[in-house]
């Protein structure tokens, strides 16, 4: 049982993880209609910033911060020079899913030779521990804890009560409207690929910094758990990327728990699986925050 | 340029041939985005290696373990790798190409891929993991030495014997009353509904038959090799094979064979002679290779998303009036 209650508290340290990489991930389809397939490898170039960063002595909660700018910047390039681009030019959306995919494996293979096939881990990988009955967790797997759940109330704050968030929401449910109401659809779009860029690259360091090693091939696992989260809570609602991480992370650690943890993502995609043959709009189709304005 | 180096390359020539032609029947002529195109090939060689193994207990193989072992002669190996190819579609097609919307349906075969070689690494039992499988028996070894120059020219004979019925079954699909059904929901899902169409069932069969032929290509491809592992159907080939048919022209099987020519077999044989030269660190131009392949993709999809032979425009001969009197005098 003790196993369990153990496997409890991992299951709080992934959902964390996850829910970071999967509400940018799911704002990123709401708001500016685009499956990044390569969300996943930005996630990995801006852990091996932080790395980087991390290797000169500085903190890697400093570091971190250096690696959500960098991929804030270079989703945003992408946005800028390659899929608004294609998407003006009025590539379908399938068209959309194949581009950013060889954008993916772009990515990934111009880092190799920079950065090589071995993994890598942040020097304070472990950090003291802390126990509450059979919950072990370091200081690390607190403070992540503690740093989704800042990032997911300041993402309820921006998108319920500020002007932007409006914006965001705005143009999530009906793009030529919001322009037509004079929102600055376009700017809107640009902030969107900054705030959820920011927060891809945190995902990827936090995700870096918990799974103790990674390398680019991390990059696959990374994108599949973001999507599984995403298309659980239904694709492009923040809130249900939130649920869906909470379910997925705890799965995951449980299953780990009681069968193996070479699985973890073969679970993930059998609740995948589940949810597009039993209710492929996902869980909060109706009643996320993008569905509609107001 | 010895013998054996020719029928490397008109093998695998073969074996990207008959994958890019039943890749353009999936994406191209249906626009079925089949993103874990590479699993189906992969099942096809993991059953043609079993099927034509000795079982894991025999003296030679017990260093692997997996399921199987019927030591069954040519062509049953082929023949089987073709069905398990077709029956994988079944299941995979039922989950992804029922309720999704088509870039749903991409993501979760993409998903599918990656989760596919996780599994077959990580369960030794079943085709031996992450090692893979070794000393598959080659067609006819008994009857012929496998290390003469007659058995090179046999294999090339049975590939390209394998090729040219692929592209008979391919030519006729596409040119038959079904392909026309397949262009049309493709290009208008909704409007190929409203006549009577059936997606769900046209996207059915033509991913069993595009499943059945990556199953043969990869039976074909393991005939020769004698190996195959997780780490030679990573989900990056499929990209390759994508590149392929949007290079040659989505629609065309002329433009498959073409694609194929040009970029697994040309890119193949560029970066073996470029990794000669020993230009930078060693695996710089792998990784270049990927990189060019996803320019590739984006540049054809940008300047000439048709492909270099664009799929051809199928006009009706004679004007519809005519056609329309004929019916109301009948």
């Amino acid at each position: 049982m003790s196993l369990f209650i153990a496997a409890f508290g991992f299951g709080l340290v992934s959902m964390s993880v996850i829910a970071l990489a999967a509400v940018g991930f799911t704002m990123q389809f709401g708001i500016t209609n685009m499956i990044n397939l390569a969300y996943g490898e930005v996630m990995v170039a801006s852990a091996y910033v932080a790395y980087y960063i991390d290797q000169t002595g500085i903190s890697i909660w400093v570091a971190m911060v250096g690696g959500a700018i960098f991929g804030a910047v270079f989703s945003f390039l992408i946005n800028r020079f390659i899929y608004a681009p294609f998407m003006r030019k009025g590539t379908a959306n399938l068209g959309m899913v194949i581009v950013s995919l060889a954008v993916s494996l772009m990515i990934a293979n111009l880092m190799l030779p920079i950065v090589g096939y071995y993994s890598v881990s942040y020097r304070e990988r472990f950090g003291s521990i802390v126990r509450f009955g059979s919950i072990v967790l370091t200081v690390n797997q607190m403070l992540i804890i503690g740093l989704a759940v800042v990032v997911m109330l300041a993402i309820h704050a921006l998108l319920r009560y500020t002007r932007l968030g409006k914006a965001m929401r705005a143009t999530a449910a009906n793009p030529t409207l919001a322009r037509s109401s004079g929102i600055p659809t376009q700017r809107v779009i640009d902030v969107v690929w900054l705030i959820t860029g920011a927060l891809c690259g945190l995902a990827g360091t936090v995700a870096g910094l918990d799974s103790e090693t990674f390398a680019i091939a991390s990059g696959a696992g990374f994108l599949i758990t973001a999507l599984a989260a995403a298309v659980l809570g239904g694709a492009g609602q923040p809130y249900g990327a939130m649920v869906g991480a909470v379910v997925i992370g705890m799965v995951t650690e449980l299953s780990a728990a009681a069968w193996s943890p070479d699985y973890k993502q073969v679970v993930a995609f059998g609740i995948l699986v589940l949810v597009m043959v039993l209710r492929p709009q996902g869980l909060l189709a109706k009643r996320g925050a993008l569905a509609a304005a107001g | 340029m010895n013998t054996y180096y020719a029928a490397n390359l008109l093998i695998f020539a073969g074996v990207d041939i008959i994958a890019c032609i039943a890749l353009n029947l999936q994406f191209g002529v249906s626009g079925i985005v089949n993103f874990s195109f590479i699993v189906f090939q992969a099942a096809g060689a993991y059953a043609a290696a079993v099927l034509s193994m000795p079982p894991d207990t025999a003296a030679d193989y017990s260093f692997q373990i997996y399921v199987g072992g019927y030591q069954l002669p040519f062509p049953l190996p082929w023949i089987g790798g073709a069905v398990v190819g077709g029956l994988l579609a079944i299941p995979v097609g039922l989950v992804v190409l029922r309720k999704l919307r088509s870039d749903y349906q991409a993501i979760a075969l993409l998903v599918t891929s990656i989760i596919a070689n996780t599994v077959i690494t990580n369960a030794r039992p079943f085709l031996n993991g992450a090692a893979g499988l070794a000393l598959v028996p080659q067609p006819f070894q008994d009857q012929i030495d496998t290390s003469t120059d007659t058995y090179q020219y046999v294999y090339i004979g049975l590939t390209a014997v394998a090729v040219a019925i692929v592209w008979f079954v391919a030519a006729r699909i596409v040119n038959s009353p079904f392909g026309r059904s397949l262009r049309a929901m493709r290009d208008h899902e909704l409007a190929a509904t409203a006549i009577g169409k059936n997606p769900v069932a046209l996207k059915m069969t033509i991913f069993i038959v595009g499943g059945t032929l990556a199953g043969l290509s990869g039976a074909i491809l393991v005939g020769f090799l004698q190996v195959w592992a997780p780490s030679t159907w990573l989900y990056p080939e499929t990209i390759i094979l994508f590149a392929a048919v949007i290079v040659g022209g989505r629609g065309n099987n002329l433009g498959a064979i073409l694609g194929a020519l040009l970029v697994p077999v040309g890119f193949e044989e560029v970066t073996r002679l470029l990794i000669r030269l020993n230009i930078g660190p060693p695996n710089l131009i792998p990784a270049l290779e990927w990189v060019l392949i996803g320019l590739f993709i984006l540049g054809f999809l940008w300047f000439r998303p048709e492909g270099v032979r664009p799929e051809p425009r199928r006009v009706f001969e004679g004007s519809p009036e005519p056609e329309v009197e004929r019916v109301h005098a009948a």
